[in-house]
C-alpha cells in the first residue's frame, strides 16, 4: 500500500464524498425530513380527507379546533381548509418542480453554448439572456398567464421563462472557467467533438453549483406560483395554497387561520428546499465551510 | 527523403493588446518514425505552441497559422477541416501534458476515460473498450489494473497519473507521440520511470516521440536528435550527442553549461545572464543578441539563419564567421 493509498484510505467518487459530507449536515437532513412529510402529506392526505376542497361543507369562517371535523377551521364560503391544504400542496410543488426544471433545461442550454463557444454566440446569448433579465420578472409571468389562459402547464412554463437568465449567467460562468481547463485540452487531443466536450467533459464539472441553484429555484418558483395565485392569476380550478391565499387574503383582518395555514405550509416548503439547497452547497464545497 | 512528420517553415502569430504578435518564426522540424525528437528552450520560447500547432489545438482567434506546413505522412495539418484534424487527434497524433493532476476528468474514473478515448477512434463495444483500458493500465505499469481502473484521478499519485496519461494518449497507436514536459511536474526517482515507459512504448509502438523539455537531462536519456529554440525560432538542430558534446549557438552553450556536473570541482553553476525577451519587442536582429557574449554590430540588425556551418546547423552570425 502506498503513501497515496492510505491518504486516499476511504475515497471515494465525488458524488459520493458530496453525500457523505450531507449526511453529516443536521439542517439539512432536516429540510429533507420535512420536505418529506410535506411531499407525503399532499401526496397521500386525500386518503383521509376524500372530497372536492372547493365544496362549501359549513358554515364560513368556522375557528380552528371549534369542530373536530374541522380541525383547520374553514375558509369565507365554508370551505374545508384542511382539505384544501392537503389537495392544494401537490399542484403546488408540481408546478415548483416543472418550473425549476424548464429553468434548468433553458438557462444550462443557453449558457453552455454562449459559454463554451463564447464569440458572437456569445454576444447574442446574452443580450437575450439581458433583455428576459431586465424585465420585472413577476410582471412579465403575469402578462404570459393572462395570455395562454391560466392553467398548471402555462403557469409552469410562464415561471420557467422569466427565471431562467440567472442559471443561464451561472453555467456560462462555469463555462467559461472550466473551459480553459487542461483536461478540457487533454479531452480535444485525443479527438473528441465540440458536444461530447460540452456534455461530457464540462457539463459533469460544472454540476454541483448548478444543482444547488435547482434546488433554490424550485423554493423561488413555489414562491412565484404562490404569488400569481395571490394576484388571482393562478389557475382558478384547481386548489394551490397560493388560490388559498389569494381568495381569502381580503377577510384577513376577521379571520387570521384561512391565510395563515397555507401560508406556513408555503414557509414551510421553501425553507425546507433551502435548508437542502444549503446542505448541498456544503457538500460539494466542503472548503467554503471552514471559513 | 521525407519524414513521418515535417514542419516546414512554420509561423504563428497572436493577436494580442500590443498588436500582431510573432509566436513562432519559420520554425522547421522533422521527426521519423520510432524517433525520438527533443525540442528544447526556456519557458516561453515557443515550445508549446509547436505542439499545439501540430495538434490542431491553437486557439483561433487569437492565434493564426499564418504561413508553412506541417506534413504528417505528406498531409498538410494546416489545410485539413476540422472533422479530419479530430479524426487524427489521438489516433495519428497524440499529446501527453505536463501537469497530469490537472489533464484527467476529475468526476471520471480512469477507466472510463481510456475507454472513451478508444471508443472515439475504434468500433468496439464499451465492455471491450474497458478491457482494453484495463490491459492498456496493466501495459504502463500499474499495479492491480482492473482495480485501479475505477479509481478517480484525485485517488492516483502524480507518477501514476501520468502513467494513466501515457495509456490513453497511445489508446489508439498514435504513430506520432508529443510529450510536452512530461515530468516536469514529478518526483526525480518518478521522472526516471516515465521515460522509461516512454522508451518502452516507443520499442512497442513504433511511435516517433516529440518530448518537449528544458531539461537537458532528459535530452540526454531519451532523444535521438534535438532541436533548441529561443524566442520562436530553431536556433541549433542536430543529434543529441553534438548538441551535448559540442554546442554551437552560444544560448545551447549556456544551456549545457547550466547542467550540473558532479564530476566538476568549481561548484558555481554556469547561468545564462537576462531573460527570453518578450516577443512583441523582439527587433530586427538576433533575439539572443542582449544575452550574448558574443555580440556584434550585425547581430543588432541581421537575423542570423539556421544554415550548416560546418559541423551541424545553427542560427548564429558568431558561428558563421569562426568567431566561435
Amino acid at each position: 500500500m502506498s503513501e497515496q493509498d492510505i491518504l486516499n484510505a476511504g475515497a471515494e467518487s465525488p458524488a459520493l464524498e458530496a453525500w457523505r459530507m450531507f449526511r453529516r449536515n443536521i439542517p439539512a437532513l432536516f429540510g429533507v425530513v420535512m420536505l418529506t412529510v410535506i411531499v407525503a402529506a399532499t401526496l397521500y392526505g386525500t386518503f383521509f380527507y376524500s372530497g372536492d376542497p372547493f365544496e362549501i361543507v359549513w358554515a364560513p369562517h368556522e375557528v380552528p379546533g371549534a369542530t373536530p371535523e374541522f380541525p383547520l377551521g374553514t375558509d369565507y364560503l365554508g370551505r374545508n381548509i384542511v382539505a384544501g391544504m392537503l389537495t392544494g400542496g401537490g399542484p403546488t410543488l408540481a408546478v415548483g418542480a416543472a418550473a425549476a426544471a424548464i429553468t434548468m433545461v433553458i438557462g444550462i442550454a443557453l449558457g453552455a453554448l454562449a459559454g463554451y463557444y463564447g464569440g458572437w454566440v456569445d454576444n447574442l446569448l446574452m443580450r437575450i439572456t439581458e433583455f428576459f433579465q431586465v424585465l420585472p420578472a413577476l410582471l412579465f409571468a403575469m402578462v404570459l398567464v393572462t395570455l395562454l389562459d391560466p392553467t398548471l402547464t402555462t403557469i409552469a412554463f410562464a415561471i420557467g421563462v422569466v427565471s431562467w437568465p440567472q442559471t443561464a449567467r451561472l453555467t456560462r460562468a462555469e463555462f467559461l472557467k472550466i473551459k480553459e481547463l487542461e483536461y478540457v485540452t487533454a479531452a480535444r487531443a485525443i479527438g473528441a467533438r465540440n458536444k461530447r466536450i460540452i456534455w461530457r467533459v464540462i457539463l459533469p464539472n460544472a454540476m454541483p453549483p448548478l444543482i444547488v441553484s435547482a434546488t433554490l429555484t424550485i423554493g423561488v418558483a413555489i414562491l412565484f406560483e404562490a404569488g400569481l395565485s395571490f394576484l388571482g392569476l393562478g389557475d382558478p380550478n384547481t386548489m394551490s395554497w397560493g388560490l388559498m391565499i389569494g381568495a381569502n387574503r381580503d377577510y384577513i383582518l376577521d379571520a387570521w387561520w384561512p391565510v395563515t395555514f397555507p401560508g406556513v405550509a408555503i414557509f414551510c416548503t421553501v425553507f425546507a428546499v433551502s435548508l437542502i439547497g444549503d446542505g448541498l452547497n456544503d457538500a460539494f464545497n466542503p472548503k467554503l465551510r471552514e471559513r | 527523403m521525407s519524414a513521418l512528420l515535417q514542419i516546414n517553415d512554420l509561423r504563428v502569430t497572436f493577436r494580442t493588446r500590443y498588436g500582431e504578435v510573432t509566436a513562432l518564426d519559420s520554425v522547421s522540424l522533422h521527426v521519423n518514425a520510432g524517433e525520438t525528437l527533443g525540442v528544447v528552450g526556456e519557458s516561453g520560447c515557443g515550445k508549446s505552441i509547436t505542439a499545439l500547432s501540430v495538434m490542431g489545438l491553437i486557439p483561433q482567434p487569437p492565434g493564426k497559422i499564418a504561413g508553412g506546413e506541417i506534413l504528417l505522412n505528406g498531409e498538410d495539418l494546416t489545410k485539413v477541416s476540422e472533422a479530419r484534424m479530430r479524426g487524427l487527434r489521438g489516433s495519428e497524433v497524440a499529446m501527453i501534458f505536463q501537469e497530469p493532476m490537472t489533464s484527467l476528468n476529475p468526476v471520471f474514473t480512469v477507466g472510463d476515460q481510456i475507454a472513451e478515448a478508444i471508443m472515439l477512434h475504434q468500433k468496439v463495444s464499451a465492455d471491450q473498450a474497458m478491457k482494453d483500458a484495463i490491459a492498456l493500465l496493466d501495459r504502463v505499469g500499474i499495479p492491480s489494473p482492473d482495480r485501479r481502473a475505477r479509481d478517480f484521478p484525485h485517488q492516483l499519485s502524480g507518477g501514476m497519473r501520468q502513467r494513466v496519461m501515457i495509456a490513453m494518449a497511445v489508446s489508439c497507436r498514435p504513430k506520432v507521440l508529443i510529450a510536452d514536459e512530461p515530468t516536469t511536474a514529478l518526483d526525480v526517482t518518478v521522472q526516471a520511470q516515465i521515460f522509461d515507459l516512454l522508451n518502452e512504448i516507443q520499442r512497442d509502438f513504433g511511435a516517433a516521440i516529440v518530448l518537449i523539455t528544458h531539461d537537458m537531462g532528459a535530452i540526454s536519456e531519451m532523444a535521438d536528435r534535438v532541436a533548441v529554440m529561443y524566442a520562436g525560432r530553431v536556433i541549433e538542430d542536430a543529434s543529441a550527442d553534438d548538441v551535448l558534446d559540442m554546442p554551437l549557438h552560444p544560448y545551447a552553450r549556456g544551456l549545457i553549461n547550466c547542467i550540473p556536473n558532479l564530476g566538476r570541482d568549481d561548484d558555481s553553476l554556469a547561468e545564462i545572464p537576462g531573460v527570453v525577451p518578450p516577443l512583441h519587442l523582439l527587433g530586427a536582429g538576433c533575439a539572443f543578441a542582449d544575452r550574448c557574449a558574443h555580440k556584434a554590430p550585425r547581430c543588432a540588425v541581421e537575423k542570423p539563419l539556421l544554415i550548416n556551418h560546418g559541423h551541424h546547423p545553427a542560427a548564429c552570425h558568431a558561428v558563421e564567421e569562426g568567431r566561435l
